[in-house]
């Protein structure tokens, strides 16, 4: 073993360290050349998701049932034909107990006809057995802690500064992981481009100061929409939070949704 | 140094094997990985902004009042003061980039039955009739006026 230091070593570790030194620019170049072919890059930010939180409530005992919510998101955001919604709303009829039965409520039926796009025909119990009706308008419920981004195994969809909860159509791999873990069905695959969809709060429209469709066409303002950071002065959301007792869907399951309800009965999963 | 190269040549191999790959994955993803990816947190930043760049396809009410403000105001003054027009009309931001008769819709009696057809489900505060048993063969125009519901033509 030799520890001897010749001149030559010496110079060779010279030129390598330079060497290294001028390969840390050209691979900056590199990436800089190879993220313009291959990732393409944003327009300039109008908005900034820092300082914002959407919240949306909604408040059964006005809904009507009329269908305009599905069927305008189903417009606003291209949503193929068929079983696949971002927002639906489903009609629950609980009939009255059996004479003698000694429970305190009948059945519960749950119906969602083309996801209530085009209203809901009269309901398959008689008038005289139902003991109460009432239509629940649903959608993503925005939670705080979300299942399903928890489960995304390529970063595809994630839980926004801003309190939306969406999903990256370019590095969705289309697993279906995601819609197997949101408890509330949520979630669908989107036949034609093969990766998952949910409800983005109408991201494009909300950015840009106008409400999400379904809140806009929703002739009862059944659906309220706002921002918890800034608060207009006559601010819907404070409103309904004053007006009503306020409920969330499976509280049980530690998902701290930000979508709120209003005047649903127990039997709402 | 020289311990490493007097190792046996089939271990010497895998270990540069080894080495080349691990440098391969990390060259590869520092060349990949899209810059915005850590901007807010695990996912593309940069996604955020081509989903607020998809065109919208319902204009808003606001956009409605622009050239429509009378009948914006006179559907304020009324009971129907909460509904948008796109509702009624369906979407409007074609029309509105291109104010025509023919790419917004002129509304018509199905409209009205959408929200107004009778249904035990229906909460009852809300004004409902059953087709069937009210003035069937009229048009619900020739007595109600859509925007100003409590008006007689």
């Amino acid at each position: 073993m030799s520890l001897k230091t010749s001149r030559r070593s010496v110079l060779g570790k010279i030129g390598a360290t330079l060497v290294g030194l001028m390969a840390a620019p050209v691979a900056r170049t590199a990436k800089a050349a190879v993220q313009k072919v291959l990732v393409t890059t944003g327009a300039a930010k109008g908005y900034d998701p820092t300082k914002h939180k959407w919240v949306m409530a909604i408040d059964a005992n006005r809904c009507i049932g009329c269908g305009l919510c599905a069927e305008a998101c189903k417009k606003e955001n291209h949503v193929p034909e068929g079983p696949y919604f971002r927002t639906w709303i489903e009609r629950y009829v609980i009939t009255r107990p059996a004479p003698g039965s000694g429970a305190p409520r009948g059945e519960t039926l749950v119906d969602c006809p083309e996801g209530g796009m085009h209203g809901f025909p009269p309901p398959s119990v008689p008038k005289d057995q139902i003991q109460h009706s009432f239509f629940v308008p649903k959608l993503c419920n925005l939670c705080h802690r979300s299942p399903c981004t928890q489960v995304c195994p390529v970063g595809a969809t994630f839980d926004a500064p801003d309190g939306a909860v969406l999903i990256d159509p370019k590095y969705c791999i289309g697993c279906g992981f995601c819609i197997q873990a949101c408890p509330y069905g949520c979630r669908f695959l989107n036949p034609i481009t093969k990766t998952a969809e949910k409800c983005t709060l109408c991201y494009h429209r909300i950015t840009r100061g106008l409400k999400p469709a379904c809140v806009e066409v929703c002739p009862t303002q059944a659906r309220v929409f706002g921002d918890l950071k800034n608060p207009a002065p006559d601010d819907p959301i404070k409103q309904f939070y004053q007006n009503n007792l306020v409920q969330a869907l499976k509280p049980h399951l530690g998902t701290e949704p930000r979508l709120f309800y209003a005047g649903i009965d127990k039997e709402v999963r | 140094m020289r311990r490493l190269f007097n190792m046996p040549p089939q271990v010497l191999r895998l270990f540069l094997l080894a080495v080349g790959i691990v440098a391969v994955y990390s060259i590869a993803r520092y060349i990949l990985t899209p810059p915005s990816f850590r901007q807010y947190g695990w996912y593309r930043g940069e996604a955020l902004t081509e989903l607020q760049e998809r065109d919208r396809v319902f204009a808003g009410k606001s956009a409605c009042e622009e050239c429509h403000s009378d009948e914006v105001q006179k559907l304020a003054k009324h009971e129907h003061k909460t509904l948008a027009c796109e509702g009624c009309h369906g979407p409007g931001q074609a029309h509105c980039n291109d104010p025509k008769k023919e790419n917004i819709d002129k509304s018509s009696f199905a409209a009205c039955l959408r929200c107004h057809e009778a249904n035990p489900s229906r909460p009852k505060w809300h004004k409902q009739i059953v087709v069937k048993e009210h003035y069937t063969g009229s048009k619900c125009t020739e007595c109600h006026v859509p925007h100003s519901p409590t008006e007689v033509p």
